[in-house]
């Protein structure tokens, strides 16, 4: 059979309707039966990328119904890139929680291995779907799934945290459902791109109130500044696959969402100078607040926030060298900032205590995870031999194409605070005085096969950007053709 | 003060930008058009849930095959909420039920009257017979797979809060939750091998306003109907009681 982008959605869900009655059969299968699908996925979406890039976007219909009547899934080099690294992160996710929680049986692993297999799915979907309602309904499979693994531990604060999240979470798919209803009043279809056509003919009160309410929605997914307050809760109280998962899939996303919505639905000029200053209000609110933090994974939160403000800048310039180093970071905050979560999450097994304090020494009990967690560290801030180096680096470049002083003095001391709560966490790592007993939890070796392949691809990506660098141009060149989308989904042959 | 004045300030800002937006929403209005001069998706939908699908119901064409997607989806936010949910309990119904060895769940303290009883006995095959019916009429009359399911589940909740010792069988819920989402899945799946697009409906869709129409459509109402139902039945399952023990 040929494969086609709706594998890659169907086959998470068949598997989780499944699972259940497999768990009845075999102990492990909720374990087992993830690996299966994400593997599936991974060669599916390899092949697809493939084809994307050799004979152009992949339009599939569904239900037999040509768009704009039926809903349709669309592959565009852009959604490609991103639809290849939510399945890789997806695996390697699944790889380093593979051992999760081994004490406890049957049941309780059943349920997350569900949700968390459920969270990429939607995230795949939000990636792939090429009709805004739809859209909606895969927002709402990755809500629901993240505000349920927010509270997995049944502790007061995740019990806080799950909350938080799901009072933030739904107000944002009401503001969503909000939005998509004005747009529909007004141009009468669900199809992004009949939408895209239609929209210069909304009338400018609705078409203004409809984005904000979108940019809202989206924003609060995408961890923009005044909307993340369930941010670092989520992050630091979920189990740490999911922290993992919160920003190598769910935050690929929901940024793609954020800018599908600005790039297509709307034009990029409208929301250029919010996306920018919004973007500069979120990374800097969120590194002044992870320097003051006294807990580990609060703090790789609030570093993640960051970032995402630094994509969101990206994607305000929106230039073709802004969207791709736009994409670079994306894919460079996933691996890195899964790689910080999964090795900062030993730290914390191994001393049974989130604080920074606890970590004092802690490079002469786990040498290994300690180095990956240094690596991930200097990554993050852009140190030249990583990848992390060269997105800050093509955003730089392209925010001074632009004659943008400001901004670019303010990326870069914004990196200052950066670098120096990661360098103080090293610091505690290496060089003080070590007072805590031995270790007594190794990683497992689905954990270290999955920490080390990440931590390669962060070596490999920074001695030879030009590995994905032409996808990546072609990727971005393409967002920026909203014509050439327009003329592909909706004129079929 | 000042900040409670604030917010106020906020809410009727907010208030003014969806009034002025709703406002030129043209509700009650024709905004159809014909299908000659389409200006919204809807009269292609009105034009063709009768002459091409064969279903009198035009919503439930809409809902299962024109966004079936949409509707698979809305189904597996469903499953996720009850997967979410019964991840949160549990651990506490492992607890309680070491807890509470010899006591009866706490749902209940006084038993229902002679009425109560008697009247749910008499109701309760009555509302699964309605709630079938719902569902296995969805492409003809109003209603479908999830209010069908729904009135299920209400059924089970009258029992349920009228007799202490009512206990569903876990594993027949399990079973069809998870066939009948499987089978979903699969007429999806079976609709991209032989016509090669996800959930496509079959070339045959029989005449219109007879019950066996709509080709694909009341199948996957059916599935929709006894997932829901099942799925709403668990739920309610698990928010009423600790699992009881066999010798009660």
């Amino acid at each position: 059979m040929v494969v086609s982008p709706v594998h890659l959605i169907a086959a998470p869900l068949a598997a989780a309707f499944l699972i259940p009655l497999l768990n009845k059969l075999y102990r492990d299968a909720a374990r087992v039966v993830p690996g299966v699908v994400f593997l599936y996925n991974l060669s599916v979406s390899w092949i697809l990328v493939n084809r994307v890039f050799r004979s152009g976007p992949i339009v599939e219909v569904i239900a037999g119904w040509k768009p704009p009547f039926g809903i349709n899934l669309v592959m565009t080099p852009f959604s490609a890139v991103l639809v290849m690294l939510v399945s890789f992160m997806a695996f390697v996710i699944w790889l380093y929680g593979f051992r999760f929680k081994r004490s406890l049986k049957g049941g309780v692993v059943m349920y997350y291995e569900i949700l968390q297999m459920m969270m990429a799915a939607g995230s795949l979907g939000i990636i792939l779907t090429g009709d805004l309602f739809n859209m909606f309904v895969f927002v709402e499979i990755t809500g629901i799934t993240a505000i349920a693994l927010t509270a997995f531990y049944r502790d007061r604060d995740g019990a806080e945290a799950g909350f938080k999240y799901m009072l933030l979470g739904s107000m944002a798919s009401v503001f969503l459902l909000l939005g998509i209803l004005l747009i529909y009043t007004q141009t009468g279809s669900l199809n992004m791109a009949q939408i895209a056509e239609r929209m210069p003919a909304v009338a400018t009160g609705v078409k203004v109130t409809a984005l904000i309410f979108l940019l809202i929605s989206l924003g609060t997914e995408a961890e923009m500044f005044p909307l993340n307050g369930w941010a670092p809760d989520a992050y630091s109280q979920a189990p740490s696959p999911t922290s993992a998962a919160f920003a190598a899939v769910l935050g690929v996303a929901a940024i793609y969402a954020l800018a599908r919505v600005g790039f297509t639905l709307y034009d990029h000029g409208t929301v250029s100078g919010f996306l920018i200053a919004m973007g500069f209000l979120t990374m800097l609110f969120a590194e002044m607040a992870a320097i003051t933090q006294t807990n580990l994974k609060r703090m790789l939160a609030y570093s993640s926030m960051g970032q995402m403000g630094l994509a969101m800048i990206a994607f305000g310039i929106g230039s073709e060298a802004a969207l791709f180093g736009a994409l670079f970071l994306i894919i460079n905050h996933a691996i890195i900032k899964s790689l910080l979560f999964m090795t900062g999450s030993y730290f914390i097994y191994n001393l049974n205590d989130k604080r920074l304090r606890a970590l004092n020494g802690i490079h002469k009990r786990l040498p290994y995870v300690s180095f990956l967690f240094a690596l991930g560290a200097l990554a993050i801030v852009g140190f030249p031999p990583f990848s992390g180096f060269w997105s800050k680096f093509y955003i730089l470049t392209a925010a001074g194409a632009k004659q943008m002083m400001p901004l670019i003095i303010g990326i870069l001391a914004v990196t200052v605070i950066e670098m120096t709560y990661y360098l103080r966490v090293i610091g505690r790592i290496y060089f003080a005085k070590e007072e805590s007993e031995p270790a007594s939890h190794k990683p497992s070796i689905q954990a270290l096969v999955a920490m080390t392949s990440l931590a390669v691809l962060i070596i490999v990506l920074g001695l030879y950007p030009d590995l994905i660098a032409g996808f990546l141009h072609r990727a971005s060149m393409f967002l920026l053709d909203k014509q050439t989308y327009i003329q592909t989904v909706l004129h079929l042959s | 003060m000042i900040k409670r004045s604030f917010v106020v300030f906020l809410l009727l800002v907010l208030g003014v930008a969806v009034y002025e937006a709703f406002r030129q929403a043209p509700f009650g209005q024709n905004r159809i058009g014909d299908v000659e001069n389409p200006q919204s998706v809807s009269a292609f939908y009105l034009k063709h849930s009768p002459e091409t699908l064969h279903t009198a119901n035009s919503v439930t064409a809409i809902v299962v095959n024109f966004r079936g997607f949409d509707t698979l989806g809305e189904v597996t936010v469903l499953f996720l909420a009850a997967t979410g949910l019964a991840s949160i309990l549990y651990r506490r119904k492992e607890e309680e039920e070491a807890a509470e060895k010899g006591h009866l769940p706490q749902r209940i303290q006084l038993p229902s009257s002679v009425l109560v009883r008697t009247g749910a006995k008499i109701l309760f095959p009555l509302i699964l017979m309605l709630g079938i019916y719902v569902f296995v009429h969805g492409h003809l009359t109003p209603g479908g797979g999830f209010q069908g399911g729904a009135i299920i589940a209400t059924g089970f909740l009258l029992m349920f809060i009228t007799y202490k010792r009512f206990n569903v069988n876990h594993n027949v819920l399990i079973w069809l939750e998870s066939l009948s989402g499987l089978a979903f899945v699969l007429t999806g799946v079976y609709g991209l091998i032989s016509y090669g697009s996800f959930l496509q409906n079959t070339g045959w869709t029989g005449r219109l306003n007879d019950l066996i129409s709509g080709g694909l459509i009341p199948l996957i109402y059916i599935f929709i109907g006894i997932k829901v139902g099942t799925e709403l039945t668990n739920v309610l399952d698990t928010l009423l009681h600790t699992k009881p023990r066999r010798n009660e």
